[in-house]
């Protein structure tokens, strides 16, 4: 039996991330699964290509500075989850943590994890959904400073009415 | 009179020079209106403002949104968390 209220993590934070402590805040005694996704902060970037609306070359970041309007993302975060629970009944845990401040390479910048009954249930799926829609919806920013110089981050994403 | 509270984040933040401000707009107009009346208070957020996202009391708000009383607006890019 799935009690009545589901553990639901949502956080800014400027500390570090402690999956171990999430993970055990997600995991009911029904829980047989949990997918868990992180991105960290990269050193190079060795690929030319394009993303987030800017041509990038190969190059150096030498750390990365996060903000955040802090009451509106934590509010779409849980929007975030919310859609998930939709999608997904079967997901039990939901935590979603985005770390702000100046974070260097290596360093984790957000977990999304998601517990349920299997690994059949779709719970990959719904992490993965998780951190596609707070790329696009949950107000943070990133300042890339590199060597030679620094440049904001800017998504595509356009919201529609509701998110 | 409205008397709402901006706040400016990222590059926003850098144009306009200031992370917050008031300013007291017209009852019952809209993010279009308030976007003009906000250019002719900050000029250099003219360039920008086309691909900026707005949000009222922290939910996304498009041009023909009416602003209520005391509204807490935010004037942000396109987000790039993660």
């Amino acid at each position: 039996m799935k009690p009545s209220t589901l553990p639901t993590i949502i956080s800014i934070t400027e500390k570090e991330i402690d999956l171990n402590a999430l993970l055990e805040e997600i995991t009911l005694t029904s829980t047989g699964a949990a997918a868990i996704f992180t991105g960290m902060v990269r050193g190079e970037t060795s690929r030319t290509g394009q993303a987030q609306g800017i041509n990038y070359a190969p190059h150096e970041t030498t750390y990365l500075e996060y903000e955040a309007y802090t009451p509106m993302a934590e509010a779409k975060m849980k929007q975030v989850a919310d859609e998930i629970r939709k999608k997904w009944d079967v997901v039990e845990g939901i935590a979603i943590v985005q770390r702000i401040g100046k974070l260097y390479p290596r360093t984790p910048t957000v977990i999304i994890a998601c517990t349920a009954s299997h690994r059949d249930t779709g719970v990959f799926e719904a992490a993965r959904y998780g951190i596609d829609r707070l790329k696009e919806i949950v107000p943070v920013w990133k300042k890339e400073v590199m060597p030679d110089g620094e440049e904001w981050v800017e998504g595509e994403y356009i919201p529609t009415k509701g998110g | 009179m409205n008397k709402i509270t901006i706040l400016f984040f990222a590059t926003l933040r850098t144009r306009a020079k200031r992370s917050t401000m008031e300013l007291e707009l017209p009852n019952e107009i809209n993010i279009a209106d308030f976007k003009k009346i906000l250019i002719t208070k900050i000029p250099a957020l003219e360039a920008s403002l086309h691909h900026t996202l707005v949000s009222i009391n922290k939910e996304y708000a498009f041009d023909e949104d009416i602003i209520p009383e005391g509204a807490e607006i935010a004037l942000f890019p396109p987000v790039s968390g993660g």
